[in-house]
């Protein structure tokens, strides 16, 4: 024990440097270590949660972008298809209608001749009647003239016959 | 010129005499605690500034170097308290030796014949009664984390270990041999502590004493660096051996 005492060491001032250690560590603990650590710890996880955060937005713009793209180019094809669609249909239409207002036209115009068929037919069937009629008349009206004009003469018409 | 490699007494209350190692020990933890205490009177910003930034990067610096010994962020947040206070003190115990005066400047005093200089200023740790007394906070620390960890039968297997059992006689001379080595764990924290301090302030004052003027100015820097060295030290060891504490033993649960 002698030997402790020659390099200085004294039970008390032990006990007080202890003491003291002690203390601080107390103090330290209570206004640094324990609102500091918990400080440190909520940021930490506030960081990582933020990135994470970042890390899905990323994966969902990604994923956004890719499904803008697959609906572009669907949009695409099916206007493509849409238009293409409609150029045929209205080609085929077209053609039908050429085709219809061809047979329209052949139609009319059938009918037409056939109007001008019928009329010069009426016309000449009735050009026909009158001509007869006038024909007869004529004969009719010479005849009496002449049978009127001596029967003497009729002989000699006769005659000469 | 006389180095004392005991603390002088300063003055006394009552009958407990105040050495100038613990004055200057009481500072520094009175310091450290004050600006603790008015540090955690301001917000914590969530953007660090000033002291909050010098604060912050000293705990994550400890608690990432205590994390790379632990291997367990938990283990580490829970030694932290203690290893970082022993890192403070310590450091702050070695640089308020270096600061002018301490070691130079104090009173002549008759003493057993002749006249020895009583400085007012002392290192702390340049006093085994500082180093033994963190020593100890130390190892019995490393007890108890211990026992709190694997329960007295669990630690203490680490010690005694009966004869007849697996290694049979080695596993008890290694179990005496670990208890044997708990103690030198006391002497070697303090005397390393202690021996690095007190020669650091023995140059000091030789080297000032020879050549008063830029002489002494490398071997003040090279005393900044070797408090920090000796504060890493101390805390480094510590966290090794509360980590060893805490480990269950290996022979444990092989039968």
């Amino acid at each position: 024990m002698e030997i402790l005492t020659q390099i200085g060491i004294d039970g008390k001032l032990l006990l007080a440097q202890a003491v003291n250690f002690l203390i601080l560590l107390a103090v330290l603990y209570r206004f640094a270590y324990k609102p500091m650590l918990s400080f440190l710890e909520k940021r930490t996880e506030r960081i990582e949660k933020g990135l994470r955060d970042a890390e899905e937005a990323k994966r969902r713009l990604d994923e956004a972008s890719k499904d803008k793209e697959s609906i572009l180019a669907e949009a695409r094809e099916e206007a493509r298809k849409l238009v293409e669609e409609s150029r045929v249909s209205a080609e085929k239409r077209g053609a039908d209608l050429v085709v219809e207002f061809e047979r329209k036209a052949e139609k009319i115009v059938a009918e037409a001749r056939e109007r001008a068929n019928e009329e010069r037919e009426k016309l000449f069937r009735e050009a026909k009647g009158e001509i007869a009629e006038l024909v007869m008349a004529t004969t009719e009206k010479v005849l009496r003239e002449k049978l009127e004009g001596g029967a003497g003469d009729a002989t000699k018409y006769l005659g000469k016959e | 010129m006389e180095i004392s490699i005991i603390a002088e007494k300063l003055f006394s209350i009552g009958n407990f005499t105040v050495t100038n190692s613990l004055f200057v020990a009481v500072i520094v933890a009175v310091v450290l605690g004050i600006t603790a205490i008015l540090r955690s009177f301001g917000p914590l910003r969530e953007v660090p500034r000033g002291l909050q930034n010098l604060v912050e990067a000293v705990f994550e610096g400890l608690l990432d170097f205590m994390e790379g010994i632990t291997h367990d962020r938990a283990l580490a947040r829970r030694f932290f308290p203690l290893v970082a206070t022993i890192f403070l003190f310590v450091l702050f115990s070695n640089w308020s030796g270096l600061l002018p005066g301490a070691g130079t400047v104090g009173l002549n005093e008759e003493h057993a014949g002749h006249t020895i200089l009583v400085p007012f200023l002392r290192g702390p740790a340049a006093d085994l009664n500082m180093t033994v007394a963190l020593s100890l906070v130390s190892v019995l620390s490393v007890q108890m984390f211990g026992i709190l960890a694997l329960g007295i039968r669990g630690y203490g297997s680490k010690f005694i270990v009966a004869p007849w059992k697996k290694p049979y006689v080695i596993g008890t001379a290694v179990g005496l041999l670990e208890l044997v080595g708990e103690f030198a764990k006391i002497l070697s924290f303090s005397f390393r502590l202690f021996g690095n301090v007190f020669a650091g302030e023995v140059l000091l004052t030789v080297m000032l004493s020879l050549v008063p003027y830029l002489v002494p100015l490398p071997f003040l820097l090279l005393e900044t660096f070797v408090g920090v060295v000796q504060a890493a030290v101390f805390s480094l060891l510590t966290i090794v051996f509360l980590t060893m504490a805490v480990t269950p033993h290996h022979e444990e649960g092989a039968h």
